[in-house]
Formats: C-alpha cells, sequence, structure tokens
C-alpha cells in the first residue's frame, strides 16, 4: 500500500507523521504545563477564597461576640433587673442582625433582682420575650451554662437544637460573668447570643463558588457549624463520615482542620459531594475551621476546554498543514514525474523524443540535463555503433572471403591421384579464426615426378590470400620448365620479389619426389625443416638446405638437398602452426613434442598419422584457441594404400 | 386503640381494617388480651436499647401478647420518677441505681439483668500525661454526678487518687475543650464520640473499671414491687422478648442500626450511623454471653449482685442491701448461682 503510494503522498505523510509527533508532544507537554499552572492557579485562588470567606465568618462572629459580650458588661456593670435585662437583651438584637437569640442565665438571678433567666428571640420581624426557667433548671447542665463557668472563658457551643429557647438549630456564644478577681472570682452567670445555623449557612450559600463547590465550617471537635447536607451538622462529626465511608484521609483533613492548619489536599472521595481539592483555613477568634471544596470537574473542564480548543485548532492545522505539503511536494515532483515519463519513452528506445525543458538549476534540472546529455551522448553512440558494425561486417565477408580463396586453392581430394599406388599421401590444414596464409600443394610435374610444396605466407587476412594464391600460381608455372626445387624457388623468388610494394613474404619447401627410384630433391625458403620417418631406423629432421624467406629480396641462390626414399619411409611436412601451437600457460607444442607424437605413429597410414597428430595438439591446447592456421603434410613412399 | 395497635403489623390497610374488627369481635370475647405496658429507657434512644426497639418494631412483644408503649427517655425523664408517679410500669436502669432507690425507699424489683458487663471507663489525654490511674492525682477530670460515680469513687478511694472533679453533663466538651485532662466515659459511646471529635485511640488512655474490679451490671428491667406482683407474666415476657431484641439484633445488626436510626431521628438525637454502629457492636458481649462465658442472658448472679451490694456499703451509699430473693421476683432464678 505505502509502497505504491506517489512519492508526495509518501512525502506529505512522512513530513505529517514527525510533524504530528512533534505537535503531539508539544500539546502534551502543553496539556500537562497547563494543568500544573491551573492547579498552582487553583491553589491559590482557593487559598485567597478561603480566607476571605473566613474573614466574613469571622467578622460576623465576631459582630456577634461583641454584642454579647457587650449586653454581659451591661448586666454586670448596671445590675439592672429583669425588665431592664430584657429591654438591653431585645435592644442589642434589634441592632445585630446576626444575632438569633439572647439570653442572661444567672448562677443567683435573686441576687441581680432578676426572676428566672430572661430570654429574647427574634421572630421575622418581631422579638418574642421568654423566662428559660419555666422549663426548669436543665439549663444549668447545656454546654452554653456549664461550659464557660467551668472553662472560665467566652466560647462557642458545638451546634444544638435548642428546645428550651429558639427551637432552631443554633450555636451559642456564651459570656461567663465573674465577679471578683483572680483567686477569689466567683461564677455569676452566662450571657449567651446565638446564631441561627440556617441564617448563617444562608450566608455561606452566597458566597460563589465553582459549580459544585461549597464551603463547610466545622467546630473544634469536628463537628459540622456549617455544611450542605444539613442532617449532618448536628448529628455527624467529619470524623464520623470518614468512619462511616472508610476515608482515613478525611479524617486527617479534619485532623488538621481542627488543629487550626491552613492547607490544600485532594480528596478523592466524592463524600464531599464531588472528588476535588479542599482548602482550609482557621477561623483564629472563633476556633472554627473553614473548608472550601473546589470540585475537579470545573478544573477539569477548564484544561478540557483549552484542551479541545486546541486540539481542534491543531486539526485544522494538520489539514492545512497537509495541503501546503501536498502542494510543495507537488511542485517539487512534478518535473520528476515530467522527467519519468520521458525517460520511459526513452527506455523503449525512442530517443527522438525530447526531454522536457525544466528551469531552474536545482537537483531535478540538472537531472534533466543529464538524461538530455545522456540522449544526445546516445545517439551519436548509436550512429557510431551502427558504422562500426557495418565495418565490421565488411571485415568479416572480408575474412570469409579471404578463407574460401585459401581453402578454395588448396587440393583437398584424397587420395589425390588415385592412379598412382606408389605413394601415400594425405595433407590437412586448419586455418585459425582469423585468415591466415598457410598453404599446401601436390601435383604431378610429369608422369614420373610429385612435387610436394608446403608455406607460410606472411600477414593474413585477404592480402595474405592472395599472396598465397599468386605463390601457388608461380610455383605451379614454374615446375612445369623445371625439376629442380632450387632452380624452382629462385625464380619464384625473383617473380615475387619483383614489385612486391607490400613487401609480403613466405616461407615455403619445396620437394620434388622421382617415384621410380625413390630419389628426392628439395629446397627450402626459410621454412621448418620436415621430419624424415624412415620405415626402419631414427627419425631425423631432413638437414637444414641454404635458402631464405621468399619474396623479400631478388637473386638468392637456393641450395638443394637430396636423399633417396626407401620403401615405407614417411616425410612429414609442416608449418610452424603445429609446433607454436600452444596452450592455456602459453607453452608452445615445439619440436621435441612433435618428434615424440611422429616416432609413436611411425608404420600409419598417412590419413591416420595426419589426424592422430592433430588430435594430440587438440589434446595439448587443453581447448585454448588457435592461434595460427595448422598444416600438415604427410608423404609415404612406396606403400600400397590398399594394404 | 386497636387500629393504632394493628398499625404495627407490616401489612396492608384492607387488610389491617379486617384485622381490627376480628380484634373488636376478640376483644368483645375477652378471648384475646394484650397486657397494655409502658417502657421507659433510662437515656435517649441509642443503641444501648436497640434490644427494645428491635422486640418492638419485630412485633415479639404482640407475639408474647404484650401492647407495649416506648416513653422517649432522656435527661429529663428520671425513671425512678416515672415509676414512683405510675409514668411508666417498666424503666431500664443500672443495678446501681435501682439499690440506691429501693434503699431510699422506692420498691423496686428486678425483672432482667440486660446488660451484665460495666463499660465504665476513665479516659485520659496522653499528651496531658495520662497513662494511667495514678496519673489522675490532681489533675482535672469531669465526672458525672448521681450513681454512675459509684464505682469511680471507690477507684479513686482505694487508689488514693485525688483528682479536681468537674461536673460531666450531656457531652464530654469540657474534656474536647481541654478543659479537662480526663473525663469518666462508657466504652460504648462517650469513648467512641472522642475518637469522633477527631481523637485517635492512640492518644488516649483508657482504665475500665471492670479490670479494676469496680465494675458493676448496668441496664436492667425493673418494675415496682406491686406491679409484678399484679402482672408476672407480663413482665416475664417483656424480658424473653426484649431478650429476642438482641438475638435479632445481633443475627441482623445493619436491620437494627436501621430501626435505631429511625427512634434516633424521630427524638432528634444528636448522633450518627456510625457511632450507633460502634455501640451496637461494644454492648452486645456484655448482654449475650459468648461462648466461653457462664453466665445466663438476663440472669444477674448472685455473686454480681452480692458484690454490688457490698461495694454500695463501702461506697457509704447505704447501709444494707436487699435479699436476692427479695430483688429478684422471678421463682426460675432463685436456684441461680
Amino acid at each position: 500500500m505505502y509502497r505504491k503510494m506517489s512519492l508526495a503522498w509518501r512525502m506529505s505523510l512522512l513530513l505529517l507523521l514527525g510533524a504530528g509527533c512533534i505537535l503531539g508532544a508539544v500539546a502534551g507537554f502543553n496539556y500537562v504545563s497547563s494543568r500544573k499552572l491551573l492547579e498552582r492557579e487553583l491553589r491559590d485562588e482557593a487559598r485567597q477564597t478561603s480566607r476571605s470567606i473566613a474573614c466574613q465568618v469571622e467578622s460576623v462572629a465576631k459582630a456577634l461576640e461583641q454584642t454579647a459580650k457587650a449586653a454581659a458588661y451591661g448586666i454586670r456593670r448596671f445590675a439592672p433587673g429583669t425588665e431592664g435585662i430584657f429591654g438591653l437583651l431585645e435592644e442589642s438584637l434589634r441592632n445585630n442582625p446576626e444575632v438569633f437569640g439572647m439570653a442572661a442565665a444567672l448562677e443567683h438571678p435573686s441576687w441581680y433582682g432578676v426572676t428566672g433567666v430572661p430570654y429574647v428571640q427574634r421572630q421575622e420581624e418581631t422579638v418574642l420575650f421568654k423566662d428559660l426557667m419555666k422549663e426548669g433548671e436543665a439549663f444549668r447542665v447545656s454546654d452554653w451554662y456549664s461550659l464557660p463557668k467551668y472553662a472560665e472563658h467566652s466560647l462557642w457551643t458545638d451546634p444544638y437544637f435548642d428546645d428550651l429557647g429558639g427551637q432552631a438549630l443554633m450555636t451559642t456564644y456564651s459570656v461567663p460573668i465573674f465577679s471578683g478577681e483572680a483567686e477569689h472570682k466567683s461564677f455569676q452567670g452566662v450571657v449567651t447570643a446565638d446564631m441561627s445555623l440556617e441564617w448563617f449557612s444562608a450566608i455561606l450559600e452566597d458566597i460563589s463558588l465553582d459549580e459544585g463547590g461549597y464551603a463547610f465550617i466545622l467546630a473544634k471537635n469536628g463537628r459540622f457549624i456549617s455544611h450542605r447536607e444539613e442532617n449532618w451538622i448536628l448529628r455527624e462529626t467529619i470524623f464520623s463520615i470518614a468512619e462511616e465511608y472508610g476515608l482515613p484521609e478525611l479524617r486527617e483533613l479534619g485532623r488538621r482542620m481542627i488543629r487550626g492548619e491552613e492547607g490544600f489536599i485532594f480528596m478523592k472521595a466524592s463524600v464531599m459531594g464531588a472528588e476535588g481539592w479542599v482548602s482550609y483555613v482557621p477561623i483564629p477568634a472563633v476556633g472554627w475551621s473553614l473548608g472550601v471544596l473546589f470540585p475537579q470537574k470545573a478544573l477539569v473542564a477548564s484544561v478540557s476546554a483549552l484542551t479541545r480548543s486546541q486540539g481542534s485548532i491543531g486539526i485544522i492545522g494538520f489539514a492545512l498543514l497537509l495541503g501546503v505539503i501536498l502542494l510543495v511536494t507537488r511542485s517539487i515532483t512534478r518535473p520528476l514525474v515530467q522527467l519519468e515519463h520521458a525517460t520511459r519513452k526513452l527506455a523503449e528506445g525512442e530517443l527522438e523524443a525530447p526531454l522536457p525543458h525544466l528551469l531552474g538549476d536545482d537537483e531535478v534540472a540538472r537531472l534533466g540535463q543529464s538524461f538530455e546529455v545522456m540522449r544526445q551522448q546516445l545517439l551519436v553512440q548509436i550512429d557510431i555503433l551502427c558504422a562500426t558494425s557495418a565495418a565490421k561486417e565488411r571485415i568479416e565477408s572480408e575474412l570469409h572471403i579471404a578463407q574460401s580463396i585459401q581453402m578454395s586453392l588448396i587440393p583437398k581430394t584424397f587420395p589425390p591421384f588415385p592412379e598412382h599406388e606408389e605413394f601415400d599421401l594425405y595433407a590437412l590444414l586448419e586455418p585459425a579464426r582469423e585468415v591466415g596464409g598457410d598453404f599446401y600443394d601436390f601435383f604431378m610435374a610429369d608422369e614420373e615426378h610429385i612435387c610436394l610444396i608446403v608455406g607460410d605466407v606472411s600477414g593474413k587476412g585477404v592480402p595474405a590470400a592472395l599472396f598465397m594464391a599468386v605463390t601457388r600460381t608461380f610455383t605451379k608455372i614454374l615446375t612445369k620448365n623445371s625439376l629442380d626445387p632450387g632452380d624452382i624457388l629462385f625464380k619464384l623468388n625473383n617473380e615475387l620479389a619483383q614489385d612486391n610494394e607490400s613487401c609480403m613474404f613466405v616461407t615455403i619447401f619445396c620437394a620434388i619426389v622421382h617415384l621410380p627410384s625413390g630419389k628426392c630433391r628439395y629446397a627450402s625458403g626459410g621454412h621448418n625443416p620436415p621430419f624424415y620417418i624412415p620405415r626402419e631406423g631414427m627419425m631425423t629432421m631432413l638437414p637444414q638446405v641454404k635458402g631464405s624467406l621468399a619474396g623479400a629480396m631478388e637473386d638468392i641462390e637456393f641450395e638443394e638437398g637430396a636423399f633417396t626414399f626407401r620403401p615405407g619411409d614417411t616425410l612429414f611436412l609442416y608449418t610452424d602452426g603445429v609446433t607454436e601451437a600452444m596452450n592455456n600457460e602459453q607453452e608452445l607444442f615445439g619440436e621435441e613434442r612433435t618428434a615424440l607424437a611422429l616416432s609413436k605413429l611411425k608404420g600409419r597410414k598417412a590419413l591416420e598419422l595426419i589426424r592422430e597428430l592433430r588430435k594430440v595438439l587438440g589434446d595439448f591446447a587443453e581447448g585454448a584457441e588457435q592461434s595460427d592456421d595448422i598444416t600438415m603434410m604427410a608423404f609415404t613412399y612406396g606403400v600400397d594404400r590398399k594394404e | 386503640m386497636i387500629y393504632r395497635f394493628l398499625r404495627r403489623f407490616p401489612i396492608s390497610g384492607g387488610s389491617k381494617i379486617f384485622l381490627a374488627f376480628l380484634g373488636c369481635l376478640f376483644f368483645l370475647e375477652g378471648a384475646f388480651a394484650f397486657t397494655p405496658l409502658f417502657v421507659l429507657p433510662q437515656w435517649s434512644p441509642q443503641s444501648q436499647f436497640a434490644g427494645i426497639y428491635v422486640a418492638y418494631e419485630k412485633g415479639f412483644y404482640l407475639r408474647h401478647l404484650l401492647d407495649v408503649t416506648i416513653l422517649r427517655g432522656g435527661p429529663d425523664a428520671d425513671p425512678w420518677e416515672y415509676l414512683r408517679k405510675g409514668k411508666a410500669d417498666l424503666v431500664t436502669q443500672f443495678l446501681t441505681s435501682a439499690l440506691e432507690a429501693r434503699d431510699k425507699g422506692l420498691p423496686v424489683v428486678l425483672l432482667g439483668q440486660v446488660v451484665q458487663k460495666s463499660s465504665l471507663m476513665v479516659v485520659g489525654r496522653k499528651d496531658r500525661g495520662i497513662e494511667s490511674p495514678e496519673d489522675l492525682s490532681g489533675r482535672p477530670l469531669s465526672l458525672w454526678e448521681s450513681s454512675f460515680r459509684l464505682g469511680f469513687d471507690l477507684l479513686f478511694e482505694k487508689r488514693n487518687l485525688v483528682p479536681r472533679i468537674y461536673p460531666q453533663y450531656y457531652s464530654v466538651n469540657l474534656f474536647i475543650r481541654g478543659v479537662v485532662d480526663a473525663c469518666v466515659a462508657m466504652y460504648y459511646n462517650e469513648y467512641h464520640m472522642l475518637y469522633q471529635a477527631g481523637f485517635n485511640f492512640d492518644e488516649l488512655s483508657g482504665f475500665l473499671l471492670e479490670n479494676y474490679g469496680f465494675g458493676f451490671p448496668e441496664d436492667g428491667v425493673y418494675s415496682t414491687e406491686s406491679f409484678y406482683r399484679e402482672n408476672p407474666e407480663a413482665c416475664q415476657a417483656f424480658v424473653e422478648a426484649t431478650l429476642e431484641g438482641w438475638i435479632y439484633a445481633r443475627e441482623h445488626p445493619e436491620e437494627a442500626l436501621d430501626i435505631v436510626m429511625k427512634y434516633v431521628n424521630r427524638a432528634h438525637v444528636p448522633t450518627n450511623r456510625g457511632h450507633m454502629r460502634w455501640m451496637l457492636e461494644k454492648i452486645l458481649p456484655c448482654i449475650l454471653p459468648a461462648s466461653g462465658d457462664a453466665w445466663i442472658p438476663g440472669v444477674l448472679s448472685r455473686e454480681e449482685y452480692r458484690k454490688t451490694g457490698e461495694a454500695l456499703m463501702e461506697g457509704k451509699l447505704m447501709g444494707t442491701f436487699p435479699l436476692y430473693e427479695d430483688f429478684v421476683p422471678f421463682k426460675e432464678y432463685q436456684n441461680v448461682p
């Protein structure tokens, strides 16, 4: 799939993948860091928010405390009697909206000219007056009376449902009155101011927090002064909730809060309403602790919104990027595509088809130029090649002609003279791949004489073949007038040397055998001496006779040698193609090996001798290419061929 | 009255009317006699009385032909006062308190000893150096008034401890607010309230009176002698049904808690389910014996009775105490050890 894609797409995809990885990493880092940042901001904001709420709570509580303290001072200082106390309490209640009810409970009311326990309570716009003593002395064991008495200082009670006076959920600030000083002071009673928790919670609810967030207040013993869950207020403590729901971390939070610590903690449990951070600060003046829950949802929502918008921008960006990359890669690969089309035509052989003209000097343009150069060069090379092959063909045909000439000039019919049964003759010429100038000939000079000739023309090809033809013709003509080999070669040399502008020459061996007597005369023009293989006795090379290459210069004398054949004796003529045959190690066959091979073939018929020797030569060459013509001739005197 | 009574059966309205009709017939015939009983637990509704609420809610009292009305207890309802004035037929109270009341001329008899073991204890703050009872000397300690004090007074006297005593009423707030270094508590109640006020158990030292030899049997069911003489079967039936209630509560603690919480909520008692669970868990072993315990549920042993009586005399709270046979009227109990 991927490999089938075009270069432009692959490049775009790879670039996009790379860019995507980088952008993804950036986005991830961004998410984490912005979340951290937001968390830090939230923490700061939470601290600010909780401190400000704590301040508000404290100011409300402080105002109420002041009211109670002022009333206590008035009663202790002026002992105003029942009516006076009611008046004082009513006045305080009317002037301080945070106060729900007030009481003045004295240890010995009669000492102050008071009857009962005066209690005033707000009821909508009016004020109710009550005597708590009507319910008996039960008030004396209540927290609001006994705690300040024994603690000897003003304090806030736990939240409680007041069924004595207020018939409401409240917490009371209770100020003890003592007479006397230090060691001798004696408890005179308490003045209390009640705060309705319903009213107080309403104040807290007015404080705007994030969705799901809320504030709650703990008293010293972990009880809720205020909490969203109203039925927790009286019954539960933060510790009972922690116990019931198995949340040790909530218990730890509670302990920190009642110790008056300040902090910020993540609460996993959703028992608080929502998972989130609780920021807690003490409200030192009243000994309470404020907790504010900041739901994680709100934070996560803002981070998510940020991430979402970043994500969508990213996706749009990616789409645009893809488009741009495609455009760019297309513009880069367009000339490549054009080139590809053009080179395909080139490959198909349409060299004449022009290549597209590519602008600029970039790699692709240079590639195009190179292709153009290549195309031109190809055209030139093909022209040259055509010319060369034509020439070569011509040469080859010339060689062919030369070979034909060479082969057509030598006698190839064996036995050559069927009417003469007194000798056995066989000859072989194997031209090398390039035509050489070897030749052999034999003919009856007259009724009783046979002429044997072997030669090797210098050079190769048609000129050598023609020179050979000339040599052969001359030899044949000259032999008609003379039976002396020396004379024949003398005359041949003069004929060849005359007007020999191409300076060609020939080595030649000529022997004339008088068949009735077996007498043989011979002359050699620089040719390899033939081997004489007698029927009995040692094989020898014919003695060298003086004589030079024929055709080199005029008027050269050729010495004549002579011997007499005994019946069964064989004369072996050859050219240097035999002794100089080479094997793959560039080793020459040499005269010794020739002699050895011939001695082993003694007594064989001419045809067999020649063919066996050729075989020995072939074995020696081991398939190496034949470098020169191989010419061999064997003449055996006085045997009956038919034997 | 009959309809109100039948409302307690968990059956549909139509069937209730029909049953009410049937009930009327029986009443007219006098063949279906429920004994009305007004019962006052000695304190506000809590797990301490789970057996009574469970027996009531599960219909155990009705099965024993008892028409029980549970009165709301609390600080303003003194059981002996209720008995004396005839506002209640049966009440629950501590054994020591009952002996004192009898000594003061109220002829109460014990119908069943429900809570056999003492849960009274002294709790001290370790951070104020209270590690053993000896550390209490000279230290502020809040202490209940009334007959609850007996065991503590004896402990302090026997060990020559002289703490500075503050009165302790319904809360342990003097302790929580640090006014006192130690307070008295019930193991099943205030001790856990301190935990729910943020004290960890390892920050508190606790001394159970039981472990120092001053623990006395606690909640028992009482009536006046005259009421018992007139309604002996009903009295015995009440104790049996109540113990059945406790057994049921032990088998089905969460259901029992549901029932307790219903009463708690109705009475606006400022407590919570977690605390009630603790209370139920801790009081059950004091009521129903475990496999190794020798005592019989509901039955006061003569030994415990004698120990308590002698302690009261030693505490100079009374000069003498009645014979077991006079105090515990059931014939069946006369042979107990």
